[in-house]
């Protein structure tokens, strides 16, 4: 894990805006017209010298990610002006990796070429499915019919990186289901993957259904045959996973900008939810975030105020828990010495009876000093991580 | 001496034995008033709260009667409960007389009876006393009949009361003056006391409570405990109202307290005789017991830091209960805790509740055992309580174990079903007589260790209550012993070891790991629970690993929100026990060592 300054931070950007909301999403997101748009970014301009006059880090940033809700709702002169703002008030390189999310829907070869324009190399879109019965189940404006087109519309055009988003594990969703949604990606050819398995949340459409007994996540036994079939599949088609939910024609293609959340490079958020975090030292670092809620977001920024909702210390242990925890959810895991290096744990000494359990159960390699999770670690990631114990 | 009335109140639990004894105490206006709670007999709040008395109380009433002489009543309350029957039998030899009381509406119960026969065979006058015949239930004429069939009592000698309204009390007062004899003795002969009971006043030290059989007793006389020859002299003797009335003298036939600068009661032997040092008896009173634990148990906090509490708590308790006895212990899974031995199984859950709620300690209690008689190859004896000191089975020659004599009581009709509990539970030379119409009395000759898995709630419930039980030690024989070791993913898990009869050690073994099944959550690796004797499994359950437990997303935001999720799990881990890589919270260990529920055990 190489020590913060060595990595440059990256720069976040909520657009919480969508055509419909979908039933299992539960990041902050509504519908809103075009003049709610316009308000929207109005703050949102007025955010960045805000945010700017808080962020003493005077390393530039070298990745900007426009995410949502659906960024590619906004015509790309927002969009430029957004980032013309950011570059007035903080340090950006002059070509950062930009990533966009975009919805099938919105992708056109006019409005790819405007994105190209505005520097994106990494068109990420929210297909969810190829199949129309899940994307009616997804309540998902697109068919697949124009899943398919957006996909090869976005790769014509010349992106660095195309990333396709699929969702699995829907109820009924059985392992030859899945398959053929696989086979259906693979045979388009993006550049990057994201397949995550549905997580129904609480606050969602879907969870208030599942409350109600109407709907449940698959069990246990299931998600982890469709886990495993995903991670199988894409790495034997040549997309190995990088992360629990992620996955990558090549390390080009990574997310830049998405590893910074998994190994403590600072980064800034800005727009309504955002999470932000500033690096002082090593061991020391601060967490902050953004109000919620759009409405309080604005209300908060037409006082001319910082529109912040809460924020944290982090400690060492706190980060050495993080580090842990979004460590073993990665292809490459923990760098033992790094992490006593930089956090001051030792996770050998603490862990040794735990070490050779989960090893002699073949859910963690040691490999070059780093602790990677196989296969059947990474399906359990969470539980890994609490299994560990920092001393003191 | 004729003015003394010494006597006992023989009742089922809930037969309103302490509301009666209340009612008593209130008509001889013993206690103030505005003093007067319900229920004042029993003292701790435990007592009150179960409705069992624990430790006989004492207390002494004056009372007029209608030929206008003023006695000295002294009701002498007795615990209810088989492993105290050494204070049973202390206080009904203190006693002449003793009154049975009959719930009116439900009838003539098992638990009364033992008593009323322990009762009789000590030579006591007994009076009937129908109870509750206010309620709407009462049938007065049923119980009647049953007072003369399955009691052998004049029913007519009988007094009808409701403790609750007062009815019937004046005249349950005069039948106690005129049907119960007063005490004999001679207060000219060498002094005999009988110790059946003692309390520890924290100002105080030891308050002893006396019966005297012959002889005086005053201040300043050097007395001797004829067992166990301690020496003390008097400093005060007096009458136990419900305050302590220090008198000059006790004489032959009186009840009372004696004050002797003893520190603390672990010394003391319920049942002992007090004698004069100067001019001692020829033979102490007769009839006593040694109370010796005969049930071992480990004691554990549930939170290694509450140690320092359990010791402390564990002080004080001893100084009102002599019985107890306890010793340092430690575990590799549980950590430190003490070693305690106890005089039956409700003893031990007595002392286990009073720790709980007196202390304010959560107690984890490992299996209970019996002290066992192991001879070695080499021709050495050693005695083992606890599966940690067993020796290796290839040094020992042979083991033994105590026997005891149960008397069961039971009604005729659940004869079979009570020689089949005795028959599984590895009792012999079971055999049964008719005490009366319908009623039987068993004995059986049962290894205690099967008696101490709830032998005694199986009984009462295959005979609806009625089955009453009362033992005594035999002898030590032969055993078939065996060490079984429960494991998890291959490490010994010392506190859950146990010493068995080879013959349940199958069933026990596979108990024990389905209950750690049950309640060890998953893990993120399989894990194997075994029983094993020695290098031998003889028993395995299995609790698969989590195969899917990861957050899809993990961006931004949702760090803080997973990292203080993780903050929480390990916090609650803080409170699991460590077996190798194992966590095992504590609801495990005590879902795994609660009581046995023995149904599957055949």
């Amino acid at each position: 894990m190489p020590p913060p300054s060595a990595s440059r931070p990256g720069l976040y950007v909520h657009v919480p805006f969508c055509a419909q909301v979908c039933p299992y999403c539960d990041f902050s997101v509504l519908r809103g017209g075009e003049p709610a748009r316009r308000r929207y970014v109005e703050h949102l301009l007025a955010e960045v010298p805000l945010a700017a006059a808080d962020w003493s880090d005077p390393t530039p940033f070298d990745t900007v990610y426009f995410g949502g809700g659906t960024p590619s709702i906004l015509p790309a002169a927002e969009l430029v002006r957004v980032l013309e703002t950011c570059r007035r008030h903080l340090p950006l390189v002059d070509e950062p990796w930009t990533c966009l999310e975009a919805n099938p829907e919105d992708v056109t070869p006019e409005s790819c070429a405007e994105w190209r324009g505005l520097g994106v190399r990494m068109l990420s879109l929210g297909v969810q499915s190829f199949d129309d019965a899940a994307l009616r189940f997804l309540e998902r404006a697109h068919d697949s019919g124009r899943a398919r087109a957006a996909v090869e519309t976005a790769l014509a055009a010349g992106f660095a990186t195309v990333s396709v988003d699929l969702i699995y594990g829907l109820p009924d969703q059985d392992e030859a289901a899945w398959r053929r949604q696989l086979e259906a990606l693979v045979a388009l050819a993006p550049d990057h993957v994201s397949c995550y398995q549905l997580t129904i949340h609480p606050r969602t459409r879907f969870g208030v259904a599942a409350a109600r007994g109407k709907l449940r996540e698959l069990p246990d036994e299931r998600q982890a045959a469709l886990f495993e079939l995903t991670h199988r599949f894409l790495a034997d088609a040549g997309w190995p996973a990088y992360e629990v939910s992620n996955f990558a024609r090549g390390p080009e293609h990574r997310s830049r900008h998405n590893r910074k959340y998994w190994d403590h490079t600072p980064y800034l958020g800005l727009g309504p939810s955002a999470h932000s975090l500033a690096v002082a030292t090593p061991t020391s670092a601060r967490r902050f975030w953004n109000e919620l809620r759009t409405p309080h977001w604005e209300r908060r920024l037409a006082a001319g105020e910082r529109p912040l909702e809460g924020e944290e210390r982090l400690g060492p242990r706190e980060l050495a828990t993080e580090a842990l925890m979004l460590g073993l959810r990665t292809a490459e895991g923990v760098d033992l010495d790094a992490f006593t290096q930089r956090y001051g744990f030792d996770l050998e000494a603490s862990n040794a009876p735990l070490l050779v359990e989960l090893q002699a159960s073949g859910q963690l390699v040691l490999r070059d000093r780093r602790l990677v999770p196989a296969l059947s670690g990474l399906a359990v990631a969470d539980g890994l991580a609490a299994a560990f114990t920092l001393p003191g | 001496m004729d003015h003394i009335r010494n006597f006992c109140i023989i009742a089922h639990i809930d037969h309103g034995k302490s509301t009666l004894a209340d009612r008593l105490i209130q008509r001889c206006g013993a206690v103030d008033p505005r003093e007067f709670r319900d229920q004042i007999l029993d003292s701790m709040d435990l007592e009150r709260e179960r409705g069992i008395t624990i430790k006989a109380n004492t207390v002494s009433m004056p009372y007029t009667a209608r030929d206008g002489r003023t006695y000295e009543l002294n009701l002498i309350d007795t615990p209810g409960h088989v492993d105290f029957s050494h204070e049973v039998r202390r206080s009904l030899m203190s006693c002449e007389g003793a009154l049975l009381i009959v719930d009116a509406s439900q009838g003539v119960e098992a638990q009364t009876v033992a008593n009323l026969y322990l009762a009789m065979e000590l030579g006591l006058q007994v009076v009937p006393v129908i109870n509750k015949i206010d309620l709407p239930s009462a049938d007065v004429d049923r119980v009647m009949e049953e007072i003369d069939r399955d009691l052998g009592l004049d029913p007519f000698a009988s007094i009808q009361v409701s403790a609750k309204l007062g009815t019937g009390i004046d005249d349950l007062l005069e039948a106690i003056v005129t049907q119960l004899p007063p005490p004999k003795g001679v207060p000219e002969e060498p002094l005999r006391a009988l110790l059946f009971d003692a309390q520890y006043d924290p100002y105080r030290g030891a308050l002893l409570l006396v019966r005297l059989f012959d002889g005086k007793l005053r201040a300043g006389t050097r007395v001797r405990f004829m067992h166990s020859g301690q020496e003390h002299k008097v400093e005060e003797v007096g009458w136990q109202r419900l305050k302590h009335i220090p008198v000059p003298e006790l004489s032959a036939g009186e009840v009372g307290y004696v004050l002797a600068g003893i520190k603390s009661l672990s010394g003391l032997a319920i049942g002992d005789t007090l004698t004069e040092a100067e001019r001692p008896a020829a033979e102490p009173v007769p009839g006593y017991r040694e109370a010796k634990p005969v049930v071992f148990s480990s004691i554990y906090p549930m939170a290694t830091d509450e140690y320092e509490d359990l010791t402390k708590a564990l002080e004080k308790l001893k100084l009102n209960d002599a019985a107890l006895i306890y010793e340092k212990d430690s575990s590799a899974a549980l950590g430190f805790g003490f070693r305690c031995g106890f005089l039956g199984l409700l003893h031990l859950d007595v002392v286990q509740e009073r720790l709980e709620r007196e202390y304010d300690l959560s107690l984890i209690l490992s299996a209970p055992s019996v002290r066992y008689r192991i001879v070695l190859a080499d021709g050495k004896e050693v005695w083992v309580d606890n599966p940690t000191f067993y020796p290796d089975p290839g040094s020992i020659q042979e083991s033994y174990e105590p026997y005891i004599k149960a008397t069961i009581m039971t009604p005729e009709r659940y004869l079979g079903t009570v020689m089949e509990l005795c028959r599984e539970r590895r009792g012999v030379e079971t055999t049964f007589n008719y005490l009366a119409a319908g009623r039987m009395e068993v004995i059986s000759q049962l290894p205690l260790a099967e008696v101490l898995f709830d032998f005694y709630d199986r009984l009462k419930s295959i005979t609806q209550g009625y089955g009453s039980f009362d033992y005594e030690l035999l002898d030590y024989r032969l055993a078939d012993l065996v060490k079984v070791d429960i494991l998890v993913n291959g490490e010994k898990v010392d506190a859950l070891s146990q010493l068995v009869h080879r013959e349940f050690a199958r069933p026990r073994a596979l108990r024990y790991c389905e209950r750690l099944a049950s309640t060890i959550p998953r893990q993120q690796f399989k894990i194997a629970i075994q029983g094993a004797i020695g290098g031998q499994i003889i028993a395995r359950t299995t609790i698969n690993a989590f195969r899917k437990d990861v957050t899809a997303k993990c961006y931004g935001g949702d760090i803080s929100r997973k990292r203080k999720l993780l903050e929480k799990q390990k916090e609650g881990k803080k409170r699991m026990k460590m077996v190798g890589a194992v966590e095992i919270p504590q609801a495990a260990f005590v879902a795994v060592l609660k009581t046995e529920a023995p149904a599957d055990e055949e």
